[in-house]
């Protein structure tokens, strides 16, 4: 009975019977639903949720309610900043990688800077650094939409690199692995473990909590301008709230995932998983030509009944 | 005359620790009284059951005669016994005026708080002690704003201004300096004169003995001798404390000669409530930290580990300068560091028992990918070495008893072996088997060359485990015992800092 209650609390088993079970939903509903290309169509959605997702991942992971809600806003300024670089020139691609990921990894830096020295409340910090952002972008381009995506780019996320499977799924595929051997196979990986769980611990076994929690916020922050760039290939071009959108739905994937909000405990996979059944979720809610707002509702309310499923965990006995 | 207070035949468990067991204490009206004991007797106990923060099992309370009932402190507060706090209650945002009458504001004719009366009535309070005051300490400012002697005043008038029969002292002259203590004291035979009773722990025996009208001592939750001060001195005092055993002067315990190189020089280390204090230890020794509870055992420890660093002095160990900024600096000197609070201090929650033992190996050895089999092999030898018993390496610490947590934490350190272990009250909260290897464990690191430094909280450890002893009293240490002069009459003695 308790085996079975465990493993009806394992995360990756609840994330892999949702996307299933949401995949005969789905095409019980609407035939061709699951069809091949659809799912690979699925998954680009689902892969560029997830990297948004890793660098929320990582900051709920570090725990003291870790949370960085300027992801959105830094998404659309990679996005911005990708598009301008790019200009339609296949040639750029790298720079506006580059200079997406340092803006956001530059934010996210200031973003921890905030929340270690300045114990400014997470939820407070990355709040604010979204006003400043969204603010910083109307200013800067006076609301109006301005550069686009190189071909390469959007052949990279939208187009079949081999056996009809796009470039951005083999990244993803790549991140999920390396995220998974930095979290269990490197210092810096139990380090996160430790100072979410419990950071006096922590430093009273040597490790620098604080500047771990700052380059943590840093690395959301890279992960977020990675997503922009990606989101821009995916688009063709930007809008200044582009990257609102992700916001909700990458805490709701790290959470399906199996993350601790309080921190110390969950795995990348997991939230990987969380992403894709998301994104389904999503797709059939469209399919079902739910409105926005009913969209809004079952999404708001699925995290709350996650809260409910996993929040219950046996407290620590010591 | 009824007196102002009799507890009589009062029990009190928690779980399966009896910390008071038919205890009695009489008050007569208008005496200052000294209630003393070691560690752990159940002095504390008791004065939280006369004052209604703590529920009793057995036994009846008697104020001014008649049966009180005692059920929470507003209960009690109602009935004239208010109890001064030895943390601190104030809130820091508030004035002090407000802090003094927070809860039983005086009110005006249309119900809202009188602030005029509370301007006039912190101010008669604050004459009182005029004297050690200091600048700044009027009714409107704020308690944030105030140094830390200050708001121990403000606590004490805090106390006054409900005008009380019995007041409980629980170490209200800690933090207190010796001109504050006068003024504290002057308060008291004020008091005394008023009719007030006032009882009294204190962990100095000067005070006791300039104060107290009476003496009430305590020992494993039962009241074993009441004096009269004057007829008394302090060595039957401290022998009713320790009990027949510290008839016994020299123990039985096969101490192995101090032999080796000082290892370990402190120089005037300071901290926060702590110093400054020099001492030096051996090379294979094992050095108790004695005295009672929070006279800066915890700091002097924490600030050798580098987890709360010394504000001045220097630490050398082997001749190096070992002064720590951080506890890493003193992970790569190998000392150790190991908490009896293990949920605060040590515990990864959530974290398997491998990362809760491999995360300082990491550290130490700056590796940057875990080798999982070393570390497996590894650290299944050491806890086998401890007698651990666990499920598996990848099981989670919370499925761990205590005692066996506590193993998992300290074999963070055993590979490689530590050169100073620091032991903060390690075998709180664990089971005796768990203890016995505890003390194995460091009396093997010491003959094989490390130097051990423990505080505990029970004398009964120091003095079966320990070489030597510094006994600290407010920050100092008082007494270095070694040899026959290790006995439970001594350590007492010097923990309520009589140096002989």
């Amino acid at each position: 009975m308790s085996r079975f209650v465990d493993l009806a609390k394992n995360p990756l088993l609840i994330s892999s019977v949702a996307i299933l079970a949401l995949l005969i939903i789905g095409e019980l509903v609407s035939p061709g639903f699951a069809r091949g290309d659809q799912i690979v169509r699925l998954l680009t959605v689902s892969a560029i949720l997830g990297i948004a997702a890793a660098g929320q991942n990582l900051v709920i992971l570090g725990g003291r309610e870790g949370i960085d809600l300027s992801i959105g806003a830094v998404i659309s300024l990679g996005a911005v900043i990708a598009g301008n670089v790019m200009s339609g020139s296949d040639a750029a691609i790298p720079l506006a990688f580059a200079a997406a990921c340092c803006a956001g990894f530059l934010i996210g830096l200031v973003n921890g800077l905030g929340v270690t020295y300045l114990r400014i409340p997470p939820l407070v910090m990355t709040l604010g650094m979204m006003g400043v952002i969204q603010g910083g972008l109307v200013v800067l381009s006076r609301g109006v939409p301005s550069g686009n995506a190189a071909p390469a780019l959007m052949a990279f996320v939208n187009r079949s690199a081999f056996l009809g499977i796009p470039g951005i799924l083999f990244v993803w595929a790549a991140i999920i692995v390396l995220m998974a051997l930095m979290l269990k196979r490197t210092r810096f990986g139990w380090s996160i473990y430790a100072v979410g769980s419990n950071e006096n611990a922590a430093i009273l076994t040597g490790l620098p909590a604080r500047r771990i929690r700052v380059l943590l916020y840093g690395l959301a922050g890279l992960f977020g301008g990675f997503t922009g760039v990606c989101v821009i290939g995916y688009t063709g071009n930007s809008f200044i709230s582009v990257g609102d959108q992700y916001v909700l739905p990458s805490v709701i994937a790290v959470v399906i995932g199996g993350t601790s909000l309080a921190g110390g405990a969950g795995s990348y996979t997991g939230t990987a998983l969380g992403a894709i059944a998301l994104v389904l979720l999503q797709s059939v809610l469209t399919t079902l030509n739910l409105e926005f707002w009913g969209r809004q509702v079952i999404f708001g309310g699925t995290l709350l009944l996650l809260m409910l499923l996993y929040g219950r965990q046996a407290r620590l006995r010591v | 005359m009824q007196p102002a207070l009799r507890a009589s035949d009062i029990s009190k468990s928690f779980g399966a620790v009896h910390a008071l067991d038919r205890a009695r204490l009489t008050v007569e009206r208008g005496e200052i009284h000294a209630l003393l004991g070691a560690n752990g007797c159940g002095k504390s106990t008791l004065c939280k059951i006369i004052a209604g923060t703590v529920g009793l099992d057995a036994g009846e309370v008697l104020i001014d005669g008649q049966l009180a009932a005692l059920g929470s402190p507003n209960l009690a507060e109602e009935q004239g016994v208010a109890l001064f706090y030895q943390e601190l209650s104030l809130v820091p945002q508030l004035s002090l005026g407000e802090n003094i009458f927070l809860g039983r504001e005086p009110r005006d004719r249309l119900g809202f708080t009188d602030r005029a009366a509370i301007q006039r009535q912190t101010e008669a309070l604050i004459d009182r002690v005029a004297a050690v005051a200091g600048k700044g300490f009027r009714p409107d400012a704020r308690v944030s704003d105030l140094s830390p002697d200050q708001r121990q005043l403000a606590e004490i008038l805090k106390v006054l201004a409900r005008k009380p029969k019995i007041i409980i002292f629980d170490e209200a002259t800690a933090t207190l300096d010796r001109r504050q203590v006068e003024v504290f004291f002057d308060i008291l035979r004020e008091l005394k004169a008023e009719g007030v009773s006032s009882i009294f722990i204190s962990h100095r025996m000067d005070e006791v003995f300039a104060i107290a009208d009476r003496i009430t001592v305590m020992r494993n939750g039962a009241t074993v001798a009441e004096f009269a001060a004057a007829e008394t001195d302090r060595y039957a005092v401290v022998y009713a404390m320790v009990g027949e055993t510290g008839a016994i002067a020299a123990s039985v315990r096969d101490h192995k000669p101090l032999e080796g190189d000082t290892r370990l020089v402190v120089k005037d280390a300071r901290a926060a409530r702590l110093g400054p204090v020099s001492f030096t230890a051996q090379r294979g020794e094992i050095l108790g930290l004695g005295g009672l509870h929070g006279q800066g055992q915890k700091a002097l420890l924490a600030g050798l580990f580098g987890a709360e660093p010394f504000q001045g002095g220097s630490v050398s160990l082997d001749g190096v300068d070992v002064t720590a900024r951080r506890p890493a600096d003193a992970m790569a000197r190998r000392i150790a560091y190991v908490s009896g609070d293990r949920g605060r201090d040590s515990a990864l929650p959530g974290r398997s028992i491998l990362e809760n033992t491999a995360i300082a190996s990491l550290v130490r050895e700056r590796r940057h990918v875990v080798p999982g089999a070393v570390f497996r092999e590894r650290f299944t030898e050491v806890l086998a070495g401890l007698n651990t018993r666990y499920a598996g390496l990848d099981a989670p610490i919370g499925s761990l008893s205590g005692g066996n947590q506590q193993k998992v934490f300290i074999s963070r350190w055993l590979s490689p072996a530590p050169g100073l272990l620091l032991l903060d009250d390690p075998t709180k909260g664990i089971d005796l088997g768990a203890k016995g290897d505890f003390y194995l464990l460091a009396r093997k690191l010491a003959d094989e060359g490390a130097t051990v430094i423990i505080y505990s909280s029970e004398d009964s450890e120091l003095l079966s485990l320990c070489d030597r002893v510094l006994v600290l009293n407010g920050g100092a240490i008082t007494a270095d015992l070694v040899g026959d002069r290790l006995t439970p009459f001594e350590l007492t003695r010097a923990s309520y800092g009589d140096a002989a």
